[in-house]
């Protein structure tokens, strides 16, 4: 076997067992259980430390668009959530801002 | 009734945010040179971006892939407190809620957090079985076909297809701040997010958002106490 290949299967059974280690933690909470508000609090402070590391500082091929193109993007999808509601429209609409401007 | 309306609302801008994502995946797996089944055992099976990418970015490393083990683990240690915070929401049957484990991921995860607090509790699993279903299989068809196209892709595309993962998570996140807890995490997280770039990279988004997540708890069980 590969080292790529064993090094999948760990990762694969690593995420498994978190998981599961999440839900069997959560088996006996309610979800107004200060750990589990804390656990969610964290999941999505997580989530949007990554959202703005990879419009301000990505990594890898993202890095090949212009920061203002990233930057404005991510505001015209906003504004366009608060505007109009939904989740297509804005994201094709950052989408679009993001493209045009990195085109320029 | 309810799994196939949650399949439907998975098609919308969730499966646009997977399946560039998992395009973009499988066209890099493809350049790595493995082959389609590495590439859809580690988008179906991890089933998370940023440890998937972690891996992917060591095979061709020097030491190999062996060692990245732990940081693509760390990058993706999100899944834990994302599976308590959603443990509770998923029915009355705690054995059943383990239906849910193999697709416990940011976009179902986001989804379900907005969604399941207002269904009936019955039907919960069934909602985030439909949604998650949905989005896997989303997820596994645009890893094959990126890894088809790769050759045809070039570098500016898969840079488009790439940002429209935190173009999607950014627009959710806006949404959720409507919510006062929501509120305080976004803000607390934003203010943590310097210190993705001071941290190790295998553990510096977790690490930003233990700081970020811990601070906003804090700061709500204050106000909480406030007559």
């Amino acid at each position: 076997m590969s080292s790529a290949a064993l090094a999948l299967i760990l990762l694969i059974l690593a995420c498994a067992g978190m998981r599961a280690a999440g839900l069997l933690v959560a088996g006996r909470l309610k979800p107004d259980h200060p750990f589990v508000r804390w656990a969610g609090s964290v999941a999505q402070a997580t989530l949007t430390a990554f959202v703005l590391a990879a419009v301000i500082a990505p990594g890898g091929i993202m890095a090949s668009l212009p920061l203002v193109a990233r930057v404005a993007g991510l505001a015209a999808a906003v504004a366009i959530l608060f505007w109009r509601g939904g989740l297509l429209l804005p994201v094709l609409g950052g989408l679009a801002v993001t493209l045009v401007l990195a085109a320029l | 009734m309810i799994f196939r309306s949650a399949c439907r609302e998975a098609l919308g801008a969730p499966a646009l945010a997977m399946a560039a994502t998992f395009m973009a995946f499988g066209a890099a797996v493809q350049a790595a040179g493995l082959g389609m089944g590495w590439g859809l055992a580690a988008g179906q099976l991890v089933y998370g971006m940023p440890g998937q990418m972690v891996l992917l970015a060591a095979v061709g490393a020097p030491g190999g892939a062996l060692p990245a083990v732990l940081g693509a683990v760390a990058a993706n240690a999100r899944f834990l407190p994302m599976a308590v915070a959603l443990g509770p929401w998923l029915g009355p049957h705690v054995r059943l809620r383990f239906l849910a484990m193999p697709f416990i991921a940011v976009t179902p995860w986001a989804m379900a957090m907005r969604r399941l607090p207002d269904l009936p509790p019955a039907d919960r699993l069934a909602w985030f079985l439909g949604f998650a279903l949905t989005s896997w299989t989303v997820a596994g068809l645009s890893t094959w076909l990126g890894h088809l196209v790769a050759p045809v892709l070039d570098g500016w595309i898969l840079a488009a297809l790439l940002f429209v993962n935190p173009l999607y998570f950014g627009t959710i996140l806006a949404g959720d701040t409507r919510f006062a807890p929501a509120r305080r995490a976004v803000l607390c997280g934003a203010v943590a997010t310097p210190l993705v770039l001071l941290l190790p990279a295998s553990w510096a988004l977790l690490g930003a958002g233990l700081v970020g997540g811990t601070v906003a708890f804090l700061w709500g069980q204050a106000k909480e106490r406030r007559p």
